[in-house]
């Protein structure tokens, strides 16, 4: 069984509302990220919402666009861009937040998105890893766990991606035991 | 499903004490809430009713997931923590327990308290589903007072049997302020990792 067919099997059969620890390697990081980006858009029909703190917009968006993957289903909350004084280009489907330490903005910005957004969708937190660098352990697992609680409470389907034992393995754990199911690529 | 070992392990500590029992469930992190489903299913097949305290999930969330598993959650009242912590409404259900925001801990051991009595059965449990959770908006002084309480009013408990079942990652049970409610209780069961 290859990754995708393997993401395709664990993400079936999940309730609504599902949420689920997608763990890789690092080598493996970005090639499982866009195969799932394309998998939930293209099969299942969800529109997407990225949490990018791994890579600037611009980055993933030509990323998006080798892979064939369709940017009208994917909205980019970017959160790289403007800390780093990057060009931010003006475009309906991104918004630039400050930084990844931003929390409470990144926060509502995902509940306003997920509530605006009609139909099946999902949010792609990408990565934990690289969120974890730039805020307090503690407070992180207490941000999860408030935007996990509310995207139940809303049904929105979320996907946590995190790199094989880097993380704090309390933070870690913290984390996994929130999730519906931790899927090891 | 739990394993027949686990089930055994839980059965006896519920045995064993005439009165009730306290009991660390030590949890893997990849099955954590279907292992906790598994538990309130043993638990009522033998005959409890329960008061589910949720830091992990909103209220909706555990009762439709439970009712998937065939557990009656006419039988359980539910302290709907997490939607509190987030900041939700939290849902108007005659079996959902309002608690505020602030998440004070008086207001959490009243609410625990009033609810026991409005449970018609003899044998009754108080079922928390992450203290680690709860410990991540609350001074650990708090969580040691919370758990404190509770261990009190099961232990005082003569009338009626009353079981307080606290559970936790196996990750994280090396914590301090884990081991130390670990050190108080009168059981502590592993779950393996497969179940």
């Amino acid at each position: 069984m290859n990754d995708i067919e393997k993401i395709s099997k664990e993400l079936n059969n999940l309730p609504k509302g599902w949420i689920v620890m997608l763990e890789t390697s690092a080598e493996k990081m970005l090639e499982v990220s866009l195969s799932t980006i394309k998998y939930l858009s293209a099969e299942k029909k969800y529109i997407g919402i990225i949490v990018l703190a791994s890579r600037p917009q611009k980055n993933l968006v030509q990323l998006y666009q080798q892979n064939n993957i369709d940017i009208k289903k994917i909205l980019i909350l970017d959160c790289i861009s403007k800390s780093q004084s990057m060009n931010l280009e003006e475009a309906d489907n991104v918004l630039y937040l400050e930084s990844v330490s931003d929390l409470t903005n990144i926060s509502i910005a995902i509940t306003e998105s997920t509530q605006r957004i009609p139909g099946d969708k999902f949010v792609f937190i990408d990565t934990i890893n690289s969120m974890l660098i730039h805020n307090k352990p503690e407070v992180f697992a207490q941000f999860i766990h408030g935007i996990l609680t509310k995207m139940r409470i809303d049904e929105v389907n979320g996907l946590l991606v995190s790199l094989k034992g880097e993380a704090d393995k309390y933070i870690y754990a913290e984390i996994a035991q929130l999730c519906d199911r931790i899927v090891k690529i | 499903m739990l394993k027949d070992e686990t089930t055994k392990s839980i059965e006896q500590a519920i045995q064993m004490d005439k009165h009730g029992a306290i009991i660390m469930i030590e949890l893997p992190i990849n099955a954590y809430f279907e292992v906790n489903s598994s538990t309130i299913k043993l638990l009522m097949n033998q005959g409890f009713q329960g008061i589910y305290i949720s830091f992990q999930r909103p209220f909706k969330n555990v009762s439709s997931f439970f009712e998937s598993e065939g557990i009656d959650v006419n039988n359980l009242l539910f302290i709907d923590a997490a939607s509190a912590l987030s900041g939700r409404q939290q849902n108007v259900d005659a079996r959902c327990v309002h608690i505020s925001q602030e998440l004070d801990i008086d207001e959490l051991v009243k609410a625990i308290y009033q609810s026991l009595p409005k449970l018609k059965t003899q044998k009754k449990f108080i079922f928390i589903d992450s203290l680690t959770t709860m410990a991540l908006y609350k001074p650990l002084s708090e969580i040691m007072r919370f758990s404190e309480f509770l261990m009190e009013t099961v232990r005082k408990e003569n009338e009626e049997k009353v079981l307080l079942v606290f559970n936790v990652a196996k990750d994280l049970v090396q914590k301090k302020f884990i081991r130390n409610v670990a050190f108080h209780v009168d059981h502590v069961i592993s779950v393996e990792e497969n179940e």
